[in-house]
């Protein structure tokens, strides 16, 4: 079957069966109860996806183009003809339309309010919030000094200790190293996936995880940190040493190296000075992260900023939130100028 | 027999290489090579010259035919210890030098060492006195040897082959295959990278296949002539004997000769 037949109509399906659905909603407006019935609701979907495909389907027979064919429809088609200004398409029509749609339940969604934005009370809550933070309580500046500290090492640790193992990890995840036999490539597809995986946890879950795990403090944090930044460092990683030259690596083999050797002498000076870049870069990251992750008690000047909002200690907050913002400047900049100049 | 065998550095007999994608590199090919030639394989773009070269030293698998390098006969794909034996004896310079840039010319000469040295040791950067001074030899005789500490990244392109060459020489080959060494240089620097080729050859007594495009290098520096045309060898004899005629048969009709001063 016509691979982009499928993707058409799978897209135009979605399309119509959930302006269906927002148009059923609208029309019945169920009340929560009837909602949480997620089974009675997928089949309710699921009959408005099939009726989007009929839709879909119909159209496109009789000549008129939906949003799925004028986006899917092979090259070849399009040459045939004449374009009409896309407005007064049907595709088009059916963009604005779902477009708008999406924008006003989007609207209720989010309980976007402009009375809530422009309420009175509220207004005059965030002022003094506001107040606060910005005549900041320094008399907390040697704790919020130590904390902030601590954070850098947190952040620090977590990154030093990620490196080598990203390192290691990294040529067992590059296609071109691990292509050579079977073994190789499925060792390739586990490690891949698992990265991912862990890649898409949050560190805040994993320091959730972690605080839990051996206590709450630094350590957590820290371990959390160091997940997180093992998988983003390897897929970094990774993707530098599939982009080698092949020449070096050629030229070593015909000297009667072994692979260890090759892979030392001609890939690993190609893949250094990237790598660091990407080191610095993470350390930069891992010091923000390490702020938030010390809500969740990961140690660090998070955790002061939790104690001190949850007190609405406002002017230490305030304090804290300089402290934060001047490290974070600082950090940025620094690793702006080392990576610039070790390119 | 036994006496061409001794004179025979490497026989090929009915090599053919199929790539994955279907493409047949080389048909059938035959020759033998004597021990202190200066070989030169030609052709056009194609037509399976840098195929060739890399079967010998395995840098890419043969799918058939016999491989006999200095009396033993190399299987295809070979084991580990094969290839390294193998590959020591066997150096091997290219179009694209294929140095490590990053490298100082000292330690890019020192890799040719690799081979004979200890995987540790080397990864420490801990070479015999024996291989630095042979490196350093080596790249006496290329004239190069006051660049010994600059990056390899720093040097132009006849200087770059001239350090490859002494890789190539560090390993102590008995065989030295070139893949169109000179295609990316300028016309002067060619002659002088093929007359350090040739000092090479003559003086050292180093076995040379080289792969070569244009005709009138050939007739400078070749002692013997193969020519390949699509995966097939058309030619074989003395680079003077090659003819109009021969000329277009190799190359094809309306080709005419570019001449390199």
């Amino acid at each position: 079957m016509n691979a982009n037949l499928i993707k058409r109509s799978i897209f135009d399906s979605i399309i119509f069966g959930y302006l269906l659905s927002v148009a059923a909603v609208v029309a019945i407006a169920p009340t929560e109860d009837q909602m949480l019935n997620l089974d009675k609701l997928s089949i309710y979907f699921g009959l408005f996806l099939l009726v989007g495909l009929a839709i879909s389907f119909l159209l496109n027979k009789s000549g008129i183009k939906t949003l799925g064919e004028s986006i899917f429809e092979p090259p070849h088609k399009k040459t045939k003809v004449i374009k009409k200004p896309w407005y007064k398409t049907f595709s088009g029509l059916q963009l604005i339309i779902t477009f708008i749609v999406t924008v006003v339940v989007g609207v209720n969604q989010t309980n976007f309010s402009f009375r809530e934005l422009f309420d009175e009370s509220g207004l005059l809550g965030a002022m003094r919030l506001l107040e606060g933070i910005t005549s900041p309580d320094f008399s907390i500046l040697p704790r919020a000094v130590l904390a902030i500290i601590e954070t850098i090492f947190i952040a620090f640790m977590a990154t030093m200790l990620a490196v080598p193992l990203a390192f290691l990890l990294s040529f067992l995840c590059a296609k071109n190293i691990m292509d050579k036999n079977i073994f190789g490539f499925i060792l390739y597809s586990i490690l891949r996936t698992i990265q991912n995986i862990t890649r898409s946890v949050e560190a805040l879950v994993w320091a959730i995880i972690f605080s839990i795990w051996v206590g709450i403090g630094p350590f957590a944090g820290m371990l959390a940190l160091m997940l997180h930044s093992v998988a983003s460092l390897t897929k970094q990683y990774s993707e530098i040493v599939e982009c080698v030259d092949d020449g070096p690596i050629e030229g070593i083999q015909a000297t009667g190296a072994n692979s260890l050797q090759t892979v030392w002498f001609s890939v690993v000076p190609q893949i250094v000075l990237p790598y660091i870049s990407f080191t610095i870069y993470r350390w930069d990251i891992n010091v923000r992260m390490a702020t938030i992750i010390g809500l969740v008690g990961g140690g660090g000047i998070g955790n002061l900023l939790f104690q001190y909002q949850g007190q609405a200690a406002w002017p230490a907050v305030g304090c804290l939130v300089v402290v934060i913002a001047v490290t974070v400047w600082l950090m940025d900049t620094a690793s702006a100028y080392l990576r610039e100049a070790i390119k | 027999m036994d006496q061409k065998a001794n004179n025979n550095i490497l026989s090929v007999k009915d090599l053919t290489k199929t790539y994955p994608n279907g493409t047949q590199a080389l048909k059938g090919v035959s020759f033998d090579v004597k021990k202190g030639e200066f070989l030169v394989i030609i052709g056009l773009s194609g037509s399976g010259k840098s195929t060739m070269l890399r079967c010998i030293n395995q840098l890419i698998p043969s799918t058939s035919g016999e491989i006999t390098f200095q009396g033993k006969q190399i299987p295809s794909p070979a084991k580990n210890k094969i290839l390294k034996k193998l590959r020591t004896k066997v150096g091997m310079i290219f179009q694209h030098f294929n140095l490590v840039e990053r490298h100082t010319v000292m330690s890019n000469v020192l890799m040719g060492s690799l081979g004979r040295t200890k995987t540790f040791k080397s990864m420490m950067g801990i070479f015999s006195e024996q291989d630095k001074q042979k490196a350093l030899n080596a790249l006496k005789l290329v004239g190069i040897e006051d660049k010994a500490l600059f990056r390899a990244d720093q040097l132009s392109g006849g200087q770059k082959q001239r350090v490859a060459i002494a890789r190539a020489l560090t390993q102590n080959p008995d065989l030295l295959l070139a893949d169109e060494p000179v295609a990316s240089l300028d016309p002067a620097t060619c002659h002088t990278v093929m007359d350090y080729l040739k000092k090479v050859n003559e003086e050292l007594g180093i076995t040379i296949i080289c792969n070569l495009h244009f005709l009138s290098l050939v007739r400078q520096y070749a002692s013997r002539v193969i020519a390949l045309k699509d995966g097939k060898l058309v030619y074989e004899g003395k680079p003077s004997d090659i003819n109009e005629q021969w000329f277009e048969k190799i190359y094809g009709e309306g080709a005419s000769e570019v001449h390199i001063n």
